[in-house]
């Protein structure tokens, strides 16, 4: 540590020696590690954030199992083990929405330009990103589920059904998580990327079965749910937690296979796209 | 003698934005621990050029090197020789300025002891303690550039640039940064600084290079611009337009006039300063023509525009550098 005092004489300027720089994947992790704390720390600071992720899923709850679930009835089982799937499924779909607003914030702000300024592993600034909007989306599907369970929700995982949930949600939350960090790079307002988020996202969420039940709409809209990649997301967690499955289409039948499939498609789309995009902001 | 150790080189460096030719061969040299000023009016390229060099925009043509590291090929190098403070502060708004100040250190690759007792002594010498653990959103903006000078000074880089770093500013902080320059200076620091003050670059600056329509206009140090922009000037204001008439009749002749029908104006050189002035103002009088107002006053941007490419800064379309430089 040295401290050189300054030309005015008046406050002295101390200078740390910097430690040797690690190895590229070690600072990676470190990297990572500190941008998604940064990121953690941000939700709790931002109210609407930390909304977006708590207030707004129980409001989506309790509207739909006391006000419009009192007009639905599915044949089988109960509104709650009905709705409840498709709001976890919903849940993670939105994530797309969350991430797109947190990364246009962040490249829009500057934030993004000082932090590729530092010599840190560029990979650590969008993997910070994903994962702190993951997070963040955990956090979320937890309250949805819990006020789920405390209102009459009861699935079924006995048997290894819990680690193919999570395994199944976490491959969702990757996967649009990462559709949601592309988008905030190309439309580059927060507020646009709210509204378009909403505007794609809760149409598509709607048609996908996450409320009333495909089989029951009209040829056209029942024609674009059986292929919403929603439907999928909402059909293969429907059918994990309670061990039902619709069908009506292809990936109706088989759920589980079709949204791991989106998901994959998703990322091998959206993964590079982002990176790409990622580094040609710089040029 | 051996020839100066040069930080920043460029040749040629150029950019273009679709269309828009941001940055047209610029070549730059800017001496190892001096203060280098670019100078121009908004959309120039200023930004574009710094963004450049710090390795945020590639050059469409070109080469740049800092340190002697290409901005392309050893990008990594140059960040870690280089800081940045941008024109838009970049910090994180729903942090504490303290918090932006550990997120920057831990980032540079300091622990967080060393890095605490870093942000700890910035605090002090930026005299940001009052407001440390205010959520950045919340901090005056004079307070707010003083956070993000103190964020790009947690490494002592050996370049440091300051993207308009007192524009906007109140006195007090305006000051804290000019100071700031002068020690760093001291410290051996290279500084590029760009600005739209033609004072700023003049109190600070060791060479300024003029730039305007992605140009290099004109370069030279401070003292050698001065010498072909002209000295002080005298304006006369009239109280309207027939005044500003009469007193060019009454003048003309006797005093090299410029006049600006637009602020009613007539301008005259002063290189004898107040003697200039007495004397202007001895003929207006004796003229017995009412005016609004005489003064002395240092050349201004415009006027070293006006100077050296015959062309008027104000007339420049107003592009927002920043808009630009991101598109």
């Amino acid at each position: 540590m040295t401290t050189i005092v300054s030309a005015a004489g008046t406050v002295p300027r101390t200078i740390e020696s910097l430690p040797p720089r690690p190895r590229p994947l070690a600072r990676y992790f470190r990297e990572t590690g500190l941008l998604v704390a940064r990121s953690l720390r941000m939700i709790a600071r931002v109210p609407e954030r930390l909304s977006d992720v708590t207030i707004q899923p129980i409001m989506f709850t309790l509207l739909f199992l006391y006000v419009f679930g009192s007009a639905i009835h599915v044949i089988g089982m109960t509104y709650q083990n009905y709705l409840l799937p498709g709001l976890l499924g919903q849940s993670v779909a939105f994530g797309v929405i969350g991430a797109g607003v947190a990364t246009s914030t962040d490249f829009t702000s500057g934030v993004v330009d000082r932090f590729r300024s530092l010599p840190v592993v560029r990979l650590s600034v969008i993997s910070a990103q994903v994962i702190g909007q993951i997070i963040e989306q955990i956090l979320g599907i937890v309250i949805v589920a819990g006020v789920g369970l405390a209102l009459g929700w009861r699935p079924h995982l006995a048997g290894g059904r819990l680690p193919e949930l999570i395994g199944l949600m976490l491959l969702g939350l990757f996967a649009f998580t990462w559709v949601g960090v592309l988008a905030g790079m190309l439309i580059r307002s927060s507020d646009a990327m709210q509204g378009l988020g909403f505007a794609v996202m809760l149409p598509l969420s709607f048609l996908a079965g996450t409320f009333v039940p495909i089989a029951g709409m009209k040829l056209v809209p029942r024609s674009i749910a059986e292929w919403d990649p929603l439907s999928a997301l909402v059909a293969a967690v429907r059918q994990v937690c309670q061990g039902t499955v619709s069908g009506g289409s292809l990936q109706l039948d088989h759920p589980v296979p079709a949204m791991i499939a989106w998901c994959v498609l998703l990322m091998v789309v959206c993964v590079p796209l982002a990176l790409r995009r990622f580094r040609t902001l710089s040029a | 003698m051996s020839p100066p150790e040069l930080t920043v080189v460029t040749d040629g460096l150029t950019k273009h934005f679709g269309e828009l030719v941001a940055v047209d061969h610029v070549d730059l040299q800017i001496e190892a621990g001096t203060v280098f000023s670019l100078l121009g009016p908004n959309g120039a390229g200023k930004t574009t050029i710094v963004r450049m060099l710090a390795t945020l925009s590639g050059p469409t043509s070109g080469t740049a090197t800092v340190c002697g590291y290409d901005v392309i090929r050893e990008a990594d190098d140059v960040r870690s020789v280089i800081s940045m403070t941008g024109q838009f502060a970049a910090l994180e708004d729903n942090l504490t300025a303290r918090e932006n100040l550990m997120l920057m250190a831990r980032l540079r690759g300091y622990g967080k002891p060393a890095a605490t007792r870093l942000v700890d002594s910035l605090i002090d010498r930026f005299d940001i303690g009052e407001f440390r653990h205010k959520l950045v959103k919340a901090v005056s903006g004079g307070q707010r550039r003083r956070v993000d000078l103190a964020a790009s000074l947690v490494v002592q880089p050996r370049l440091l640039v300051l993207d308009e770093p007192t524009t906007g500013l109140d006195p007090r902080s305006r000051q804290v940064v000019w100071s700031t320059v002068r020690d760093l200076v001291d410290e051996g620091v290279t500084l590029l600084l760009t600005t739209q003050y033609l004072e700023e670059a003049d109190a600070l600056a060791d060479t300024i290079m003029l730039i305007d329509h992605g140009h290099a206009v004109a370069a030279g140090t401070a003292s050698d611009l001065k010498a072909r922009i002209g000295d002080q000037r005298v304006d006369v204001v009239a109280v309207d337009g027939q005044g500003l008439d009469e007193l060019v009749s009454a003048l003309d002749g006797h005093f090299d006039l410029t006049i600006s029908r637009e602020r009613r104006t007539l301008s005259v050189p002063a290189p004898k300063e107040v003697d200039d002035l007495a004397r202007v103002a001895a003929a207006v009088r004796a003229s017995g023509i009412q005016v609004d107002e005489i003064a002395l006053r240092r050349p201004t941007l415009d006027d070293a525009f006006l100077a050296l490419t015959g062309q008027s800064a104000a007339t420049v379309p107003t592009s927002d550098d920043r808009v630009e430089a991101t598109s």
